[in-house]
């Protein structure tokens, strides 16, 4: 009896390795190993990063959470994913939507959705990965294991050789080792965006610089203007998400001459949607564009 | 209103809005689609028996543990404006969960409700300790607002000193419903053993309105009835804000509302009490769902910005 058991599980053991081997894809993700058996056709995102990867491939997912605000995603991503459907904020993201999408694969962020992973592999098989304060490459690599569960793993490897060769063309026509500093400015805080940050490590691979501070080592950090002067970057570059903003109220102050991007008159605006919020392939590129087209027009 | 008048429609009030926010949310279903989605395999199943079920059932214990928490409080410091909140309770879970977000930012979220409940208790046995079972009702309000003042200003230091953090620990704070579900159900059931005890003080909670010099030639000691609501209070108060954050004004406004409605008899005002504390809830997170579909808000606004209102028209009423 024993035996016959123990040959009924080599059977269903080697079964089930086949088909692994045969439909699977495994891959690891914040919560461990993550094995999807389809090619997912109805995905929905819980963030802008991951609709990027996914539009990088060109595949579109079909519910996106845009905080409801259709105009949060970058201009390229929708250029390729046509319309989708809004299931929310990203950071309360309604799950009953969710679930009405009846989408085959989720893609969740560790940050946010931790707390309703569960919730989440109760409606479709859910892809937990870093989104919320990645790194640059963090969100390359995350970028490669979506890929990888879409079945697009070579596209993706050609698209990111083509990512990089884009990089180093742009900063090929940037000047080197420039110092340059960007932040998101909101009415009452400028939060300036370091070297650990993901602006901050694009702006690295354009072959330019953060300025180095030693106070902390945050990658988003909340600065008064005397703090800006000390560290005083040649270039300033800011995305307004109030109007007007702290900076804007900066501009009528004397220490603000003070800046030597003020003198030279090297303080830029960008959007800070795009500078910020939507992380990806796409948006470094648009990032990059935006940079050349500053520096050109100088 | 009267008491045997209010008992009925309280109770075809929770039906109704029960009843709404199994209908209603960003997808509208019909009654069949809800009886449909009890079963598993069914299309709505998830929607229904995963989602707006379990949110229900913790709308309506959350509401009616704040409410009880609130009607107790205010019975023991004998204070209209009294509510959990004087206890320094639902601030110190605030602050333990704070910490625990912005210090532990790695960690799981998993033992949020852990911590936030500890964070609740702990600061209860703080307040304990500095008050003394024997103290007045007076100095335990003064020392607890104290106490929930400094809890309070914690919080914002870390919130200060960790800006990064402050978008889930401000969702946190504000409290909601949101992707809670049947394991957060069972967690808090198990506190509600302590209702009928809630109950069982009733008639001493009237005696102690009479003074503590009259309760006490009544044969009640004042002294163990205030513990022993308190204790009560503190306990359920502290398990629902692990589960789901600080709501606030639903202590305060709840008991006070049934105060006007039932009058100040225990017996009727404690479960009448839980009754308009579960309804209100309801009310609060089917707004909360429906206004902006997709868009969730936090119930805790939504009882905010009944609370607060309702808070200054009394301060001016009690002039």
């Amino acid at each position: 009896m024993l035996l016959s058991v123990i040959k009924r599980l080599t059977t269903t053991l080697c079964t089930l390795m086949f088909m692994s081997s045969a439909y699977a894809v495994t891959v690891q993700d914040s919560k461990g190993t993550f094995t999807l058996d389809h090619t997912p056709q109805r995905i929905v995102v819980l963030e802008f990063s991951f609709a990027d990867a996914l539009a990088s491939v060109g595949v579109a997912p079909i519910g996106i959470a845009d905080d409801k605000d259709k105009s949060r995603v970058l201009p390229a991503v929708q250029q390729v994913i046509g319309d989708w459907q809004s299931v929310g904020t990203r950071s309360q993201p309604s799950l009953e939507v969710i679930a009405s999408l009846k989408p085959d694969l989720i893609i969740a962020d560790i940050s946010r959705h931790e707390s309703v992973y569960d919730d989440l592999q109760k409606i479709a098989p859910t892809l937990i990965l870093p989104s919320r304060r990645e790194t640059y490459s963090d969100n390359l690599k995350a970028a490669s294991i979506i890929a990888k569960v879409v079945g697009k793993e070579q596209e993706m490897t050609d698209r990111l050789v083509q990512h990089q060769q884009f990089m180093a063309h742009i900063a090929q026509q940037l000047p080197d080792h420039a110092i340059l500093q960007f932040g998101v400015a909101r009415a009452d805080a400028l939060f300036l965006h370091t070297d650990d940050s993901y602006t901050g490590g694009v702006i690295q691979a354009l072959g330019m610089q953060t300025p180095v501070s030693d106070r902390d080592d945050s990658a988003y950090r909340q600065t008064s203007l005397e703090q800006l002067v000390a560290l005083n970057p040649e270039y300033l570059i800011v995305g307004h998400y109030a109007n007007p903003s702290i900076v804007d109220n900066w501009s009528n102050e004397p220490l603000w001459t003070v800046l030597t991007a003020v003198q030279n008159d090297h303080v830029y605006r960008v959007d800070p949607n795009i500078w910020s919020r939507c992380r990806g392939i796409l948006a470094a590129e648009h990032i990059a564009n935006d940079l050349l087209q500053i520096f050109s027009e100088q | 209103m009267t008491a045997q008048r209010f008992f009925p429609f309280a109770l075809i009030m929770l039906f109704a809005l029960s009843l709404a926010n199994l209908l209603f949310g960003a997808v509208s279903l019909s009654l069949h689609d809800i009886w449909q989605g009890l079963f598993v395999g069914s299309e709505q199943h998830f929607t229904v028996y995963e989602y707006r079920l379990p949110r229900l059932f913790l709308a309506i214990l959350v509401g009616a543990g704040l409410a009880l928490s609130g009607a107790l409080v205010q019975g023991v410091i004998r204070n209209p404006l009294a509510s959990p909140d004087v206890l320094g309770v639902s601030h110190g879970a605030g602050l333990a969960a704070v910490f625990y977000m912005t210090y532990f930012n790695g960690a799981s979220t998993e033992w949020l409700p852990e911590v936030a409940l500890s964070g609740g208790l702990c600061a209860a046995l703080i307040l304990w300790y500095l008050c003394g079972a024997h103290s007045s009702a007076i100095k335990l309000a003064i020392t607890g607002v104290a106490l929930a003042a400094f809890w309070a200003s914690c919080i914002d230091f870390l919130m200060l000193t960790k800006p990064l953090e402050i978008n889930n620990a401000l969702l946190w704070l504000t409290g909601s419903l949101w992707g809670r579900s049947w394991p957060q159900l069972q967690a808090l059931l198990p506190w509600f053993v302590l209702v009928p005890f809630a109950l069982g003080l009733s008639k001493y909670l009237n005696v102690l309105d009479l003074g503590d010099d009259s309760a006490n030639s009544l044969g009640v000691s004042p002294q163990s009835v205030r513990l022993l609501s308190l204790a009560i209070a503190v306990a359920l108060t502290a398990a629902c804000v692990s589960v789901c954050g600080p709501i606030g004004f639903l202590g305060l406004v709840a008991p006070h509302l049934t105060r006007k409605l039932v009058g100040g008899r225990h017996q009727s005002l404690l479960p009448a009490t839980m009754l308009t504390g579960a309804c209100l809830l309801l009310a609060a997170d089917l707004a909360a769902r429906t206004l902006a579909p997709p868009i969730e808000l936090p119930a805790g606004i939504l009882t905010a910005i009944i609370g607060a209102p309702y808070f200054l028209w009394l301060l001016l009423r009690m002039k």
